[in-house]
């Protein structure tokens, strides 16, 4: 059971509805604060709670089913299953520190603080890994 | 001044009072429909323009009691609702302006968040089925205190009264009849639990999710005691013709009140904010959202639910209501007809 956790968007953001469902799950999952066996809403009730439509949840549950979070079936819901981490290829490695350079950069242009964005990074980076 | 015109302006007065008092009944941050700093609604700009709607819906009103006075001596079966319509279509046009107004001017943009529970099953609004035990048990112990007391039933009771309170139908000792307001009143019941848990299952946490129940829950009581009052008049009880239209103002006011101060409430930070855009509110009334799958959504201000105009299915739910409520009419006038 997942009880009392909640997901949060911004349909304002420059980022897709999809990937921020996406996103906002995989903090949970990584992070252990939804377990395998945990079971995901079905993608109509989670559209009806966010107001977007059916597909925009489909397709962040494909994306982390592709990825091997998810289980979907069929007219439920999606239920969480164990994954074994991959070994992140050479590729994507140097993709992950392009993105987190660019976050950086836009971070720093708009006025973060680099003591504080340091702070920040350690901070998540502490507890998706515990 | 006639019991039937005091009858017939009381309800107007009641309305008009109900559609001064709407535009607080709103979440905080919320003016007109529209979204506003949180401190504009006691601006004197803001002050300004809710003087000028509730002059506005004074006015409206006493249009209505003028109207009701004329159909009252012409037509008298339009009397009540003519003027109704008038008060209720001229208070919204006024509303319309205002939203328009505070919009244009005062109006600001929020982030469009949204939030999702992740629990399984969703958490639902408390039902709370013990609620309604009391009025089905307080219909059932009637309608056995009427079989006890069969024999003291007289042939012949009034089933109607007037505006006067004068009795103006009558019907004889059968058991249709006689249990017919306990039946009435358990069908209405029903009615109103079957709703109350439709209501319990809507997607979004909202505080209007959980008041709606509650209102359905709490409305049940005084409708039962209605039909009960209703059942035991042939047996001699006597109630004065103001005391159950009392008792169902009384109950009404205080809920509204009640459900103001929930919405009015500064709101909890992990509350699940409906969509946010004013751009959704047509004429400050309608919600016209094509990315949102939902049929129904909490009205921005006032009290319930309203439809998602840009959702088909909608329209399918209007016409079943409409069917639900020309119902008893169509029904009432093929009994009269027989």
């Amino acid at each position: 059971m997942s009880n009392g956790l909640t997901l949060r968007i911004d349909l304002d953001s420059a980022s897709p509805a999809y990937r921020q469902i996406a996103d906002g799950l995989r903090i949970l999952l990584v992070s252990g604060k939804l377990t395998p066996g945990s079971e995901l809403p079905s993608v109509r009730r989670m559209a009806l709670d966010l107001g977007v439509h059916f597909n925009t949840v489909a397709e962040a549950y494909r994306t982390l089913a592709q990825e091997g979070w998810l289980d979907l079936h069929h007219g439920r819901g999606a239920k969480v299953v164990s994954r074994d981490v991959p070994a992140a290829s050479a590729e994507q490695l140097e993709e992950f520190d392009h993105r987190l350079q660019t976050l950086i950069a836009e971070m720093l242009a708009k006025g973060a603080p680099a003591a504080k964005l340091r702070t920040t990074m350690r901070r998540a980076a502490e507890e998706l890994e515990s | 001044m006639n019991a039937e015109f005091v009858m017939l302006i009381l309800p107007l007065i009641f309305v008009a009072a109900i559609l001064q008092f709407m535009p607080l009944v709103t979440r905080q941050g919320i003016f007109f429909s529209a979204t506003v700093d949180p401190e504009f609604p006691r601006s004197s700009d803001g002050r300004r323009l809710l003087r000028a709607y509730r002059w506005q819906v004074a006015v409206w009103a006493i249009l209505a009691i003028g109207l009701a006075i004329v159909f009252l001596r012409l037509r008298p079966a339009l009397g009540i609702l003519a003027p109704t319509l008038l008060v209720v279509a001229g208070s919204s046009f006024s509303y319309w302006l205002k939203f328009r107004e505070v919009h244009k001017r005062y109006g600001q943009r929020r982030p469009e968040i949204r939030q999702a529970e992740l629990s399984v099953p969703a958490t639902g609004a408390r039902f709370n089925a013990w609620l309604w035990l009391p009025p089905f048990a307080a219909l059932a112990l009637t309608a056995v205190y009427l079989q006890l007391h069969w024999s003291q039933l007289p042939e012949r009771f009034p089933v109607h009264w007037g505006a006067d309170g004068q009795p103006n139908r009558w019907s004889s000792r059968e058991p249709l009849t006689v249990f017919a307001p306990i039946l009435i009143g358990a069908a209405m019941n029903l009615v109103m639990l079957v709703l109350a848990w439709l209501f319990s299952r809507l997607p979004r946490n909202t505080i209007m999710r959980r008041i709606t129940v509650r209102l359905l829950e709490v409305l049940l009581y005084p409708l039962t005691l209605t039909f009960v009052i209703v059942a035991l008049m042939p047996l001699g009880l006597v109630v004065p013709v103001w005391v159950i239209p009392a008792i169902m103002l009384i109950c009404v006011a205080g809920l509204i009140l009640w459900s103001y101060r929930q919405i009015a409430a500064p709101a909890l930070a992990d509350a699940a904010p409906d969509p946010q855009s004013d751009s959704y509110w047509k004429a400050g009334m309608f919600y016209y959202n094509p990315n949102d799958p939902a049929i129904f959504v909490a009205k921005r201000v006032g009290i319930g639910y309203t439809v998602n105009f840009a959702n088909k299915m909608c329209w399918l739910v209007l016409a079943g209501i409409l069917l639900l409520g020309l119902l008893p009419a169509a029904l009432g006038i093929l009994a009269a007809k027989k």
